[in-house]
């Protein structure tokens, strides 16, 4: 019954999922580029998030139609719905990498510091798991699996707090200080590209529960309606 | 209403009263006498039976084909459909005699076919032919407009729609409503006595030979001195009655049976 | 709950209904120009101009008494039924004036099958029913098979194959319809002209004759009038709003095309305002 519409949905899904797998691409992108600082994989970064774009601006666009045409309701309403909020996150991320490129290459004359880019490519290879691991949760409608990001998060967020931690000792060092601040804003960016993930697995739980819930608080119980 | 009601009960219990005795083989097979004890009405049963066979053979495709072109061919518009449309109520409010009268001078001598069997058929066709169009234009009105409009869409042509599906739809209505037609001529005697149903006919009737009915030979029976020949009358009578009410029966039971949900 | 899976491939094949110049690219079936349709003198529908395209859906939609109705019934002629009946204007059919003299109006009715409001089915058994179209335009071939075929189309034949000779009239009303889309379908029409099919029927066969529409612009082009407005928004390519113009003296009522583009404009940034108000719903 309904098998176009059922198709389309089907569509829909799978084009975010098609991106999704893009930004994951483009963070080990950027991994590599801040490992062996390369400009190049940073110019690639950079030029392959206008395809991330256009993909989102595809997928709001075909939400606009099927909301029109065929008046979602229910389960099939929550889904489009996230495939909204989820889209933009995702494309959220892919401008994140950007961001990182753009600032590896804006610093790539400058002397690495070895902690730092171990810290900052293991927040990235963190960012990278989690990215994948929301959007499986998210095909798989696990509610459990994506409330498991936030611990994964967590991770992330103690790196970035790292890194934080010694580019303060460089303040004697200019260069090393021009080049900490700028990894700063990288560390940043990808503790970012973390939250976005945890906000689709947000989304996972909206679709399976009907209801959004900030997964600050593990602990709060929401029984799912399928 | 009680009144009409209690005087056709009298009166239908008096006949089978005095008939009662009169029935019997005798009555069906024999032929009339002028002796009561051997006086049958057979002749007349089969001439009323073979007026009957005219009458449907006539009434019926003339009255049907009349209601089709009334109800799926004329335009409303135009006056003479109208006046005929007026006036089928009309002919059918006629007192028969007047086709009696009508038939003496058109069919019996106008074109000369004389006082016989096809003869008494036609006139008794006329009696009931505005019935049965009426019974007909019914019937193929309750056949609903959507169903036309449905074989129309499919390319049929408007006698297609009318062969294959109004009338088949139509029948049980145009059944019961010739039967009905049918009984009350069975029943006529009047225009019968006009066209020559004669009195004493002992043989078998034919098509284009002379006759009797059986009403005209019950009339006849009555105006004998004879107290046995009342008897027979009163017999004959029942006979009638039986024949009449069993396709009166049979109308009813056909439209019970075939009616349409729609 | 898993989401379905569905490899990339088809993403791109999926249809969402199709753009206007995908339709445009398509043969035009047919032409409508300036078309007025008056019943007794008094004007029904004015000055439409239309053009339908191969294997699509166009939906006529609109509030009543805006002649969408009307409208439907001039591409199959059924308007000659009603007397008092005059229609104005060009209707070209793969090219050919439909209102010629020399055309014969049950030739192109087989060609043009149409669908009721109502299920009709006839007082007949199944198989007759569908079996009524072919038998009387002589068409050559296998009753059978031609029955089989069309009830198969109709997605109705798993549930009646048994029964064949039972009457039609003791089908669902959901199977009555599709029935008679079965009849439509026997006679191997080009076009089939669905007049509000599914507006009596519950919404599990309305969502039935739905699918059903998808499956059959394969094959066919087909026209619908419908009062219920997602039903356009969900089967039709192309989209027509049709609306009622009232004399300023008040003399008269008038149906009159508003606006005719893909469904997908019609229902998310219309052109005209009367478009935008009907189909939110601010008047009907």
């Amino acid at each position: 019954m309904r098998v176009e519409f059922q198709e389309e949905l089907a569509a829909l899904e799978a084009g975010f999922q098609e991106t999704g797998e893009i930004v994951v691409r483009s963070i080990r992108g950027v991994i590599d580029a801040l490992r062996t600082q390369d400009v190049e994989l940073c110019d690639e970064v950079i030029a392959y998030d206008d395809e991330i774009d256009d993909r989102y601006h595809g997928l709001e666009k075909q939400i606009e139609l099927v909301l029109a045409r065929q008046t979602p309701v229910a389960g099939d309403l929550r889904l489009v719905l996230a495939l909204l909020h989820s889209g933009h996150h995702v494309e959220r991320m892919g401008d994140q990498c950007v961001t990182i490129a753009k600032l590896t290459k804006l610093s790539s004359h400058l002397d690495t510091r070895q902690t730092v880019v171990e810290s900052l490519v293991d927040m990235g290879e963190r960012c990278a798991e989690m990215v994948t691991e929301s959007l499986a949760a998210f095909a798989a409608r696990d509610v459990s699996r994506a409330r498991g990001l936030d611990a994964l998060d967590e991770l992330v967020d103690r790196a970035n707090r790292q890194v934080f931690q010694e580019v303060l000792g460089y303040v004697n060092d200019a260069e090393a200080l021009e080049w900490g601040m700028r990894q700063i804003t990288a560390a940043r960016c990808f503790e970012r590209i973390g939250d976005n993930a945890v906000d689709i697995g947000e989304q996972t739980a909206f679709v399976v529960t009907g209801e959004f819930t900030e997964f600050t608080d593990a602990s709060r119980d929401v029984r799912p309606l399928a | 209403m009680l009144v009409a009601f209690g005087t056709l009960v009298v009166l239908l219990v008096d006949t089978i009263v005095t008939g009662w005795p009169g029935l019997g083989t005798q009555l069906i097979t024999g032929l009339p006498s002028t002796v009561a004890d051997e006086a049958g009405a057979r002749p007349a049963i089969l001439a009323t039976l073979y007026l009957g066979a005219v009458v449907l053979l006539f009434s019926v495709p003339i009255g049907v084909l009349t209601a089709v072109y009334l109800e799926e061919y004329a335009d409303r518009e135009r006056w003479w459909n109208r006046v005929i449309e007026v006036n089928i109520q009309n002919l059918a409010a006629v007192p028969a005699i007047v086709y009696g009268i009508l038939g003496l001078a058109f069919i019996v001598h106008g074109i000369g076919l004389g006082r016989v069997v096809l003869a008494g058929g036609l006139i008794l066709t006329l009696v009931v032919l505005p019935t049965v169009v009426v019974a007909a234009r019914e019937a193929i009105r309750a056949v609903p407009d959507s169903i036309r409009q449905g074989a129309f869409a499919l390319g049929a042509t408007k006698w297609q729609v009318v062969w294959r599906q109004v009338l088949p739809a139509a029948i049980p209505g145009i059944a019961t409503g010739s039967i009905l037609a049918l009984s009350r001529a069975v029943g006529e005697t009047a225009p019968l006595i006009m066209v020559g149903a004669v009195v004493y006919v002992p043989f078998n009737p034919t098509i284009l030979g002379q006759y009797t009915a059986l009403p005209v030979q019950i009339f006849n029976w009555t105006k004998l001195p004879d107290a046995e020949f009342r008897t027979l009358a009163a017999a004959g009578a029942i006979v009638l009655l039986v024949i009449v009410l069993t396709m009166n029966a049979v109308a009813i039971f056909l439209r019970n049976r075939y009616r349409k949900q729609w | 709950m898993e989401a379905p899976r569905i490899d990339s491939g088809r993403i791109a094949e999926v249809s969402r209904g199709l753009e206007r110049s995908e339709v445009e690219s398509r043969k035009s079936v047919f032409s409508v120009r300036d078309l007025s349709v008056a019943y007794r003198g008094k004007v029904a529908l004015e000055g439409v101009d239309l053009d339908v395209h191969q294997n699509t859906v166009t939906a006529f939609i609109g509030p009543s008494g805006c002649g969408k109705s009307t409208f439907i019934r001039c591409f199959n002629r059924m308007n000659d039924l009603i007397p008092g009946a005059k229609v104005d204007g060009t209707v070209l059919y793969h090219g050919e004036d439909l209102y010629a003299r020399d055309v014969d109006a049950v030739e192109i009715r087989r060609r043009i099958g149409m669908v009721f409001q109502k299920p009709n089915p006839f007082p007949k058994s199944i198989y007759d029913n569908v079996a009524f179209g072919p038998r009387v335009l002589g068409m050559k071939g296998s009753l059978d098979e031609r029955v089989e075929s069309a009830l198969r189309q109709a997605a109705l034949w798993e549930e009646v194959k048994d029964r064949l000779k039972d009457g039609a009239l003791g089908l669902s009303g959901g199977q009555q319809q599709r029935l008679c889309i079965a009849r439509a379908l026997a006679v191997e029409p080009d076009v089939i002209l669905m007049d509000e099919p599914a507006s009596a029927l519950d919404p599990i066969s309305t969502t039935r004759i739905e699918d059903l529409m998808h499956d059959l612009k394969r094959e066919y082009t087909i026209v619908i009038v419908t009062h219920n407005m997602q039903q356009a928004a969900r089967v039709a390519d192309m989209t027509a709003f049709f609306s009622v113009a009232v004399e300023d003296d008040g003399s008269g009522r008038r149906g009159i095309l508003v606006e005719y583009d893909a469904t997908t404009k019609i229902f998310t940034t219309p052109s005209d305002k009367r478009t935008e108000d009907y189909v939110t719903g601010r008047f009907g």
